[in-house]
């Protein structure tokens, strides 16, 4: 996995925008840009060449699975790793984030060791 | 029957009369006589019916009443008016007071954090420029005591910075608090807004001197998946998952 990979997240609340790019940090990488909801967030994929989209799901503007939708339905960002780090517990949420396309799902609260565990898994599968 | 369906069906008649009444409907009905049949069993229901008319009266005016005292109430366009918004701002402080928390711990932890790092990295090195002076003076054994004790030292230096280090990590991970929390406390502030809606439409029709506050009529949104419902609470069903645990386990069963 490349640590100068570029990484997207996107998140309404700056507390958990600052709690995972610290965490992403520790982990290593440190190419990591921020959006506070899917609409901010389109365009910047769309320009900017990023390897890696990290998203909730609850925004204002547009919802994470909106965004995670986008980025499916764009020829140039679809195959983009999408991992969503989220307080929506509902299984039918997950179950639909899962046929929309994630890569991965967390449910807030979560902690470094289970962030970790799914960026190795995500990227063991692209790279495999 | 029970006591209260008897209560009910309490005539307002006399006895005698219902009597004399029924008697003739059977006459009446034995001589054919279909317009006396139709008048009397008419009587015959009037004698309970007075009863119903009477409750009917009775609720009409309690609900008047109600209303009357309901709009004639200052407290509740108090509430509506000025308690609710209040309310809602309150909780808006709170999100704000809790923010401004979590944003001075996570300045702070990630300020310490490449002190801890600074200590761990300048105590390896001090411990290695250490280890050379004691190689190339190994014959002087006090330089070799006092190399020894400081390694130690220097060693346990590093321990402690990265406990440290593992500490702050978990200080920053417990701001994480102020998302969840802030979901939950904004749907509180969209409920209240809601009630309030409802509240001041309500004493808009008792009483309609009130001011015309809030006449759109809007429809309480419906909560959708889709949009995202928030942070679930600890006593949730079971379409709620409980941990990471639960999300891999339906993630694996979708194939993941």
């Amino acid at each position: 996995m490349d640590r100068n990979m570029k990484i997207l997240v996107v998140d309404d609340f700056s507390t958990m925008r600052r709690i995972i790019k610290n965490l992403l940090k520790e982990l290593g990488f440190t190419n990591i840009e921020e959006a506070d909801d899917g609409q901010t967030a389109l365009p910047l994929l769309k320009q900017g060449n990023f390897d890696f989209l990290v998203t909730d799901w609850n925004m204002p503007g547009m919802t994470g699975i909106d965004l995670l939708r986008a980025v499916r339905a764009d020829a140039n960002l679809a195959s983009l790793p999408v991992l969503m780090v989220t307080a929506e517990a509902k299984r039918e949420q997950i179950v639909l984030a899962a046929q929309e396309g994630v890569n991965g799902y967390i449910v807030k609260p979560f902690n470094g060791a289970t962030l970790k565990e799914k960026i190795d898994k995500i990227f063991e599968r692209v790279e495999s | 029957m029970t006591q209260t369906e008897e209560q009910d069906f309490q005539p307002v008649v006399g006895r005698e009369k219902r009597l004399a009444d029924a008697r003739a409907l059977v006459e009446a009905i034995e001589n054919e006589d279909s317009a006396g049949e139709a008048q009397l069993i008419g009587e015959l229901t009037a004698a309970y019916s007075g009863n119903i008319f009477d409750e009917v009266g009775r609720m009409t005016r309690e609900v008047h009443d109600t209303l009357k005292s309901f709009a004639e109430d200052e407290r509740l366009g108090a509430l509506a008016e000025d308690e609710m918004p209040d309310a809602r701002d309150r909780l808006r402080y709170v999100i704000t007071l809790t923010e401004q928390a979590a944003t001075r711990t996570l300045t702070i932890t990630e300020e310490a954090t490449p002190t801890a790092e600074q200590i761990v990295d300048r105590s390896q090195r001090l411990k290695g420029e250490l280890a050379k002076v004691a190689a190339s003076e190994a014959d002087n054994a006090r330089l070799g005591g006092v190399v020894d004790s400081m390694t130690r030292y220097l060693d346990s230096t590093t321990n402690c910075a990265e406990r440290l280090k593992g500490q702050l990590t978990e200080i920053m991970m417990a701001q994480e608090f102020q998302d969840l929390s802030g979901q939950l406390l904004m749907r509180v502030i969209d409920l209240l807004e809601q009630l309030e809606e409802k509240l001041v439409g309500l004493l808009q029709i008792t009483a309609p001197v009130r001011g015309a506050k809030g006449e759109d009529g809007r429809s309480a949104p419906v909560e959708r998946a889709e949009d995202g419902v928030g942070p679930q609470l600890p006593n949730a069903g079971d379409n709620v998952v409980k941990n990471q645990d639960d999300v891999d386990d339906l993630l694996a069963s979708l194939g993941f």
